[in-house]
């Protein structure tokens, strides 16, 4: 087995130490830190498809997606000096599982996708009041906001940020995509949401068309 | 008889000192390590030949990797950032007050509810549950039409989307409006059926502690003989809102119920782990909420449905893993993947009802459409499930029996879970007028009784 079959090996199974290890060996053996990046962005796209047909689960494809997070921070610098054009500062996404719903893990689970993408995510968590959403997206210069919600009682919450971001007129500076059980396209087109996505493959999917669109990318 | 409450202030005491955590860290290092070092070590295994378990070691492995897995990991409560644990002497404490058996509903309409154990010839509790929205100007129709059925024992009612035509929002007057109207709704169909002391698990439509404690009245909402649902989130958390309705349900004196859904391929990992978390939950209830009894619905991530082979051995093992080891009465919640209607929702319903009966739990049937399609619920496919729990129980079959029929019955729909059609709306199958079935859906009904029992699924009649 190669070092690089190595390095896929241990992101597999999200062991941080070892493929913190591993890269220095490998960089410090002139392989070019684009070619290491280029490999495990290749290896968390098929730990991703693994994921989508359930044949891993939550937790393998959270360690692998914390893991190549943790390694494209130590190899950014050196493919600043390899003057490479692997995109390292991509587009932000603030997302958030609105006012009164305190159900997390869809959105978590989209979050971990963002991440295995090299999106930069800004999790504002639960229960999130929809003026704290549009202020942290203001904050945080996010390009794009994701708005998750379970229950019937709370998609109300989507609206309430769409409209606020409308009253405060900022809606163009910001992308909306939302998702969660009750929602739908209808609901998303409904409120003036940008998207809908009916899972979290869909919706990593759907961010990175807008934001093409959008021209951040 | 009910159970006194477990320790209550002790147990509240505990979200203010426990161990601080982010929760992250507690999902990252104590819910998904300790979950998988159970699994390993009890050698806890999925057999997906094998839909019903039939292994009372492997029942018991779950139940002893359960307890580990719970004492080591705790409740983490997100409003105060900090992890409520428990003792091995308080677990077994709490479980030996259990008295095993309840009076559900008040007056001639009581009915007992209990522990069964598997292959318990005691025919199941029957809650009918739809466990989705209806529209507002036909849910008193609705909530008749269910009430009518002559199986049901207790009745989780259609929830309200809207409250005098306006959206209901969540911690909102609306919620507390649409609540009361939910209530109301209740009572009054109760008893215009004839059963104005059956037993209610209300109200779906009240999200909020706030709007569950304002629907709590002996009078016109929910009776101190009826009960409650206090939640947890993914996975083994709680927060302060919760902890509130529990404390609510005791000191109002009404029954509680636990109301857990461990997810398949989140954080639990596979089949294994889902079973062992469902298995935990009822530890949670008892000695956290000090609820009476566990409501179980672990569902699958990615089609909300309960219903799929690895799915039903889940649900038949953690059952048979509480039935076998405690006294504690449990409900299995179907989720199905397809529609009413629709003759693969009567399939996966029997399915779900015989691995459930026979593995000791009592039925709270049938959440169609993967739980999320608005008016897409009848008490048809209730009533099947309610039939074959009835024939499962008094025809006397074992758990080998049962698992032959529900893989058979497995045959006719796992192929279609991820396109499951959605069905149909009650409306289109429902005369609600006279809250009965239309000719169309009685006849499929009747015809799938025939095809079912052709199948050798088990009717009382």
């Amino acid at each position: 087995m190669t070092e690089k079959e190595n390095l896929i090996n241990a992101m597999k199974s999200g062991d941080i130490g070892s493929l913190l290890e591993l890269t220095e060996k490998i960089l410090s053996e002139g392989i070019p830190a684009v070619e290491i990046a280029d490999s495990l962005i290749q290896a968390i796209r098929e730990i991703g498809e693994a994921f989508e047909k359930f044949e891993i689960f939550l937790p393998e494809m959270m360690l692998a997606s914390d893991a190549i997070v943790e390694i494209l921070k130590v190899l950014e610098p050196r493919l600043k000096e390899e003057g490479s054009d692997l995109e390292m500062k991509p587009a932000k996404i603030i997302m958030a599982t609105v006012k009164g719903d305190i159900h997390e893990i869809g959105k978590n689970i989209v979050i971990t996708l963002l991440n295995a993408n090299r999106f930069d995510v800004v999790d504002l968590g639960s229960d999130v009041d929809s003026l704290d959403i549009v202020k942290a997206a203001e904050r945080e210069k996010a390009d794009l906001i994701g708005l998750s919600a379970l229950m019937t009682t709370t998609m109300l919450g989507q609206k309430e940020v769409v409209e606020f971001l409308n009253e405060m007129k900022l809606r163009e500076k910001f992308k909306v995509i939302i998702g969660g059980a009750p929602t739908n396209q209808d609901w998303a087109d409904r409120i003036g949401a940008d998207g809908w996505a009916n899972d979290a493959a869909s919706a990593v999917k759907l961010a990175e068309k807008l934001i093409n669109n959008k021209g951040v990318r | 008889m009910g159970t006194p409450p477990y320790r209550i202030w002790e147990v509240n005491n505990r979200s203010e000192t426990g161990v601080f955590m982010e929760e992250k860290k507690f999902i990252n290092e104590r819910v998904i390590p300790g979950i998988r070092r159970v699994v390993q070590k009890y050698e806890i295994k999925y057999d997906p030949n094998n839909p019903v378990n039939m292994d009372d070691s492997m029942a018991d492995a779950v139940w002893n990797a359960a307890v580990e897995a719970f004492l080591s990991i705790g409740v983490y409560n997100t409003t105060t950032h900090r992890i409520i644990e428990f003792t091995r002497e308080e677990l077994d404490e709490a479980f030996l007050g259990l008295p095993g058996s309840y009076l559900f509903g008040a007056g001639k309409d009581a009915r007992p509810f209990i522990a069964r154990k598997p292959e318990d010839k005691t025919p199941p509790f029957m809650l009918f549950s739809p466990d989705i929205t209806y529209d507002e100007k036909d849910h008193f129709k609705a909530c008749v039409a269910y009430l009518k059925e002559p199986l049901l024992d207790g009745i989780c009612a259609p929830i309200l989307e809207y409250f005098f035509g306006r959206k209901i929002s969540s911690h909102s007057p609306t919620e507390l409006g649409g609540s009361l109207m939910h209530a109301m709704n209740l009572r009054a169909a109760a008893r215009l059926v004839g059963r104005p002391g059956i037993h209610f698990v209300a109200v779906g439509t009240a999200e909020a502690d706030s709007s569950q404690i304002h629907v709590s009245d002996n009078e016109y909402g929910i009776r101190t003989t009826d009960s409650r649902l206090v939640a947890s989130t993914t996975e083994l958390l709680t927060n302060n809102e919760m902890m509130n309705k529990a404390l609510h349900y005791q000191q109002y004196g009404c029954y509680s119920g636990n109301l857990a859904g461990a997810i398949y391929g989140g954080y639990a990992g596979g089949a294994e782990g889902t079973a062992v978390l469902q298995t935990a939950y009822h530890l949670m209830g008892t000695l956290l909420y000090s609820s009476h009894y566990e409501q179980n619905f672990p569902f699958h991530l990615k089609y909300g449905s309960n219903t799929g082979r690895e799915m039903l051995w889940i649900v038949s093992t953690y059952s048979q893993a509480i039935a076998r080891n405690t006294k504690m009465p449990q409900t299995s919640n179907g989720f199905a993947n397809a529609g009413p209607g629709t003759k693969m929702l009567y399939y996966e319903t029997a399915a779900h009802s015989m691995a459930s009966t026979i593995s000791g739990a009592n039925l709270w049937e049938m959440a169609p459409a993967r739980n999320k399609h608005h008016n897409r619920g009848t008490p048809l496919e209730c009533r099947l499930a309610a039939e074959v729990g009835y024939g499962t129980a008094l025809s006397g079959m074992t758990r080998k029996d049962a698992n032959g029929i529900v893989n058979t019955l497995l045959e006719k729909y796992e192929k279609d879970i991820p396109e499951a059609p959605i069905g149909k709306t009650i409306q289109e199958m429902y005369d609600l007028d006279r809250a009965v079935p239309g000719d169309e859906a009685r006849e499929q009904y009747e015809e799938m009784v025939k095809e079912l029992k052709n199948m050798g699924v088990p009717f009382p009649y």
